[in-house]
């Protein structure tokens, strides 16, 4: 059996109970196709903020996964071997933030290359936003402020734009660059979508909030034209609001605790 | 004319690490010259972590007029940060990974900025990660391992920050063995201030802190404790006799 090499992008999504980001923890979970999947965040893009790491540890462990984080910042504290500890993952899932910076330190410390090779040898890879844009040539960045193109890793043809309706601006630059040939074409993602790629070929495309849909973007006669592509639907497995009671307790627990916690915590130095 | 081209290089400290102890910090802006200075906050090598942004603002803004480039969320700060970085008395550089900080700034040509307020006379500071990356070479052990990392090169020496702490020390003298250039290492609470390249003053903000210069003498390393003035004002130790050592 050949591995298949495979990317889910997610045109922007979250470890919270928005509409449809339940819904995509499932698809990925079901993707990852393994009795206790472990799935590791690479939050390197906005630059391994603690509230993401908690919420993606919480929802993943809560399905039955065996969640992680490498931190690029905090390797000091925690030294791991990158390639092993990468190559050991069911999924791999690139958050969000700026695109730049993500590709410029993944760069600077040998990631892109050991990506690379989880993906080759059937890693799951995911990733949102920009952890979304960063597998195909290339794509939109608000990284420096105002949208611009911006290179990504290439392993999958053509280009992509996240947050497609939601961001006008950003999907005004993604049709110019297309149109003046600074993008390949591509796909544009709206919040809640996904597009499945195996061997680099577009297998499926999948939305998870109503009316949010996936667009093919191409250059015709010097304009650019968008195609709704046919997308899956997935049902929000949200559970009724009552299901939640014994986590909404837990939760009230947790921050007492806390609260009790701050309060009898002495100033201990920083770390840096 | 030429302006004074300035770089302190701490080993640790500041309102990052000695909660409570504002000695290098204010060393630093009165080197500035001015009652009021400009300083800027560079916490890139942290992620921008919020934590620290806030004990910045909490540590300077009675006493300076303090911003920051947050190089992760530049759609929401300064626009122009080439002239807003020229425009400072001071550049502070925060801690942490040293590889993503150099990775972040040559991908926003920070690098080059930098460069440009340094001939201009922005004094340039920093603890850690915000030390090492001056030097041609870091000696960093942030990683696990302790490497060579090449820098930014403002200074032609090589640099070690926490010295003492873990196996650095050794690697320090490895390297030099290696043919790295001869350079400073300084412990938590010393400082290192630079006029062009040359070390001009070593300072610390507790009495036991020391700074060391390590250069290659044949196929050994020469390690000379340097004289080191407290900033408490205490005379308790205010010039250390230079020491030196073999290794």
């Amino acid at each position: 059996m050949t591995i298949s090499r495979r990317i889910l992008a997610l045109g922007g999504h979250d470890f919270d109970r928005r509409a449809g980001n339940d819904a995509i923890c499932d698809l990925i979970v079901e993707l990852a196709d393994s009795p206790r999947p472990r799935i590791c965040l690479l939050p390197t893009a906005s630059g391994d903020p603690e509230d993401q790491i908690v919420r993606f540890k919480r929802s993943f462990a809560e399905r039955d996964c065996v969640p992680s984080v490498i931190s690029l910042f905090r390797l000091g504290e925690s030294p791991v071997d990158l390639r092993e500890e990468l190559l050991g993952q069911d999924v791999i899932y690139a958050g969000g933030g700026s695109m730049v910076n993500l590709i410029a330190i993944w760069r600077a410390h040998g990631l892109d290359e050991i990506l690379r090779e989880c993906w080759r040898e059937g890693v799951l890879i995911c990733g949102q936003s920009a952890g979304a844009m960063c597998w195909f040539e290339g794509g939109i960045t608000s990284s420096q402020g105002e949208p611009a193109v911006a290179d990504g890793l290439g392993l999958l043809p053509g280009s992509a734009c996240v947050h497609y309706l939601t961001e006008p601006v950003r999907r005004r630059r993604f049709l110019r660059a297309i149109t003046a040939g600074e993008l390949e074409p591509g796909l544009g993602l709206e919040d809640q979508t996904a597009a499945l790629f195996e061997d680099a070929a577009l297998a499926e495309t999948i939305t998870a909030r109503e009316g949010a849909a996936v667009w093919e973007v191409t250059a015709e006669n010097g304009t650019a034209r968008e195609t709704e592509l046919h997308s899956r639907v997935l049902e929000d497995s949200r559970p009724p609001i009552n299901g939640m009671r014994g986590e909404i307790l837990e939760l009230r627990q947790t921050l007492a605790t806390r609260a009790g916690q701050r309060r009898g915590a002495r100033r201990r130095p920083g770390r840096f | 004319m030429h302006a004074m081209r300035q770089v302190v290089a701490f080993g640790g400290g500041g309102f990052s690490q000695e909660s409570g102890n504002p000695l290098l910090d204010d060393y630093v802006l009165g080197l500035t010259g001015t009652a009021s200075p400009r300083i800027c906050f560079l916490p890139t090598a942290s992620g921008d972590a919020d934590h620290y942004l806030v004990r910045f603002y909490n540590a300077f803004r009675d006493r300076a007029r303090p911003s920051h480039v947050s190089l992760f969320r530049r759609e929401r700060g300064v626009s122009d940060i080439r002239s807003h970085l020229l425009a400072q008395d001071l550049i502070y550089v925060g801690g942490g990974s040293l590889i993503s900080l150099l990775g972040v700034w040559r991908a926003h040509g920070i690098d080059s900025v930098l460069r440009e307020a340094y001939e201009a006379g922005v004094i340039l500071c920093g603890l850690s990660a915000g030390s090492l990356c001056w030097f041609t070479e870091a000696v960093s052990g942030y990683h696990g391992e302790v490497n060579r990392v090449p820098a930014l090169g403002f200074l032609s020496h090589s640099n070690a920050v926490h010295y003492c702490v873990g196996d650095r020390r050794a690697a320090f003298h490895r390297h030099l063995l290696d043919g790295m250039p001869a350079g400073y290492a300084a412990e938590d609470g010393a400082a290192l201030r630079f006029v062009g390249d040359e070390l001009v003053e070593v300072v610390a903000s507790r009495p036991e802190a020391r700074a060391y210069k390590l250069e290659r003498r044949g196929n050994q390393v020469l390690e000379t404790r340097l004289a080191t003035r407290y900033l408490g004002g205490q005379p308790l130790a205010t010039v250390i006799p230079l020491a030196r050592q073999a290794a």
